[in-house]
């Protein structure tokens, strides 16, 4: 084998792989997304002569046969064009336009806490500590507990009738405002380990002379984590902040496991109400016209990520 | 002597601090761990914080009923087959493609570029594909069927490999594979003689990590299964139907359905800060 063509057998399998199984079906989706499922039944009914156990056909008194009659119903799936009328349909529906508020102020306030909070432990936890392996292990153990799992959990926990949170005396899942604030807490809790083990790593790496050599010149603590650490945390928040940002406008299995969504649609989002719109009431054209709206803002904030990261794979 | 016991004191400060802040975020786990071993008509009437022996009188009863119900036991055996399978999957077709992109110079696209195009299907919003998915697995009849949860768990992860090992090979140095080359070995002899097994350690762990992602899988998994190739979260939203009520059935569920994950990161800790940036952070 040439070096010409271990360049292309190598690669080539992993390439037509996501051809075949992710730009396929987003063209297919897009394809769907100008193109309107309508669902029609047509009733036919039928008048059948009614047969007796032998098979003959029953009478009435005046001597006619007995009839039934049949109804049959064929449901007819026409697909047709609309163009951009899915998208316009979009920018009218109030659903959506709840939906997407929630996802915003869900991935906005989530994504600001777990940056600040995971800033806060990771410059505390930054020294040596004695049990400094299992505070590592207690940390990561939300980041990998099964979502939909952690939404149940926290079903539990948020109960209001004798949940370990119930002497609080917050309507944590039946006030609309509450319930989204739960549904942040939740994934508070299992990604601001995320943003704290990665600023740990990062603060290793930060040169310590550096800050020694600042606080002999007595300068402030403040004064140390603005000038020195921060910008040498820079690109690492920007690398978490748009991460977690991409991910959280994703949302979806812990709504669907700790609220179903509600109360009313107040924690329903973006995906949810696309799952929801193609996948329970099958209207397949429109859901994919919202899911190529998330799209689309996905891709905005890959292109400002990858635009900072790109180096780094170089 | 005044400045070292400030010192002291900020130390035990710090490590009640540090005992809190690992409470907080261990008291969920504990909770499900805790509402598993009660008895039903214990759920709410526990004082405190509900701790075995102590506050109640543990039971097993409700890990046996869970675990010997055979909807619980073929959620477990779907979820390991899809899970593993996708796994070799996606470092069968990720390795190569790996290992192409960090000892090969392609001019066309340029390195950089692809390993930006791989990564970048990883933040594609997932709800996008899954209704031409799904009209796609309904048309070939492969609905509810382990093939078609494999296939789509393969590709999710398939970045991850491609990414995450483009970066391990690139770690290891260059001149036993080109001593090898120059020897006369081919180019695959030589991926898979010497660059493979000297990365052995991170492909097992990115294999861990991966084997996670599938695990945890929901969306494609509760729109393609319905009956058969049900896996664990799906198994789990079916406690739905029993919300409100059994709490302890539930937690035992919950806790099914993470151990394997949560032990399997425990295992890969090493790699996790670098796993979860995509290579973009080494932990």
């Amino acid at each position: 084998m040439t070096r010409k063509q271990a360049k292309f057998f190598f690669l080539a399998p992993a390439i037509i792989w996501v051809f075949v199984f992710t730009i396929f079906p987003l063209g297919y989706s897009a394809v769907l997304s100008v193109f309107s499922l309508e669902n029609s039944v047509d009733v036919t009914r039928t008048k059948v002569p009614l047969l007796d156990d032998a098979g003959e056909p029953v009478l009435t008194r005046s001597g006619k046969p007995r009839t039934r009659t049949v109804i049959e119903r064929t449901v007819n799936s026409d697909w047709t064009f609309v163009g951009g009328k899915n998208f316009v349909r979009i920018t009218k529906d109030m659903q959506a336009a709840e939906a997407a508020k929630v996802t915003v102020i869900f991935a906005v306030v989530a994504v600001t806490i777990q940056i600040v909070l995971g800033m806060a432990l990771a410059l505390l936890f930054n020294r040596k500590l004695p049990a400094r392996g299992v505070m590592r292990s207690v940390m990561i153990m939300p980041i990998f507990a099964t979502p939909i799992a952690v939404g149940y959990l926290f079903f539990t926990i948020f109960f209001e009738n004798g949940g370990p949170l119930s002497f609080t005396g917050i309507p944590w899942l039946s006030n609309p405002s509450w319930a989204l604030f739960s549904v942040i807490l939740v994934d508070v809790w299992q990604w601001t380990p995320f943003a704290f083990l990665v600023f740990l790593a990062a603060l290793q790496g930060i040169d310590s002379e550096q800050i020694e050599a600042a606080r002999l010149d007595t300068e402030s603590s403040w004064k140390i984590f603005t000038n020195i650490v921060l910008p040498a945390l820079q690109p690492v928040i920007v690398i978490v902040l748009l991460l977690r940002f991409a991910e959280a406008i994703k949302v979806f299995d812990i709504p669907f496991a700790l609220t179903g969504g509600g109360p009313g649609v107040a924690t329903q989002s973006y995906t949810f109400l696309a799952f929801r719109t193609g996948l329970r009431f099958f209207d397949v054209g429109y859901a994919s016209a919202m899911s190529y709206t998330l799209l689309i803002a996905a891709m905005i904030i890959v292109t400002v990520f990858f635009s900072r990261i790109r180096k780094s794979y170089s | 002597m005044v400045v070292r016991r400030y010192a002291r004191l900020y130390d035990q400060v710090f490590s009640v601090v540090a005992i809190f802040v690992a409470l907080v975020f261990f008291f969920p786990i504990y909770w499900a761990a805790s509402t598993s071993l009660r008895n039903p008509i214990d759920t709410f009437t526990v004082s405190g914080v509900g701790v075995p022996f102590l506050d109640f009188d543990p039971t097993l009863n409700n890990w046996i009923d869970q675990l010997s119900t055979p909807e619980t036991q073929n959620a477990l055996i779907n979820s390991t087959i899809i899970s593993t399978l996708a796994t070799l999957l996606a470092l069968l077709v990720g390795l190569p493609a790996a290992y192409a992109l960090a000892r090969f110079r392609y001019t066309t696209i340029k390195n950089k570029d692809l390993t930006v195009w791989f990564l970048s299907q990883r933040v594609l919003p997932p709800v996008a594909t899954v209704m031409p998915f799904f009209l796609v697995m309904r048309s070939l009849g492969l609905l509810d069927t382990h093939l078609a949860l494999i296939l789509i768990n393969a590709t999710f992860i398939l970045p991850f490999v491609v990414v995450i090992l483009r970066q391990s090979f690139l770690d290891l140095p260059y001149e036993l594979e080109e001593a090898a080359l120059v020897d006369g070995a081919s180019f695959f002899q030589t991926f898979l003689r010497i660059a493979l097994p000297l990365s052995l350690p991170s492909v097992v762990t990115t294999g861990l990590i991966i084997f996670a992602f599938a695990w945890n899988e929901f969306l494609f998994a509760i729109t393609i299964s319905s009956q058969k190739a049900i896996t664990i979260p799906v198994h789990m939203a079916g406690a739905v139907d029993t919300r409100g009520v059994q709490f302890w059935f539930m937690a035992v569920r919950a806790l099914i359905a993470m151990i394997p994950p949560v032990v399997i990161a425990l295992l890969a800790q090493r790699y996790i800060v670098r796993g979860l940036t995509l290579g973009a952070v080494k932990g």
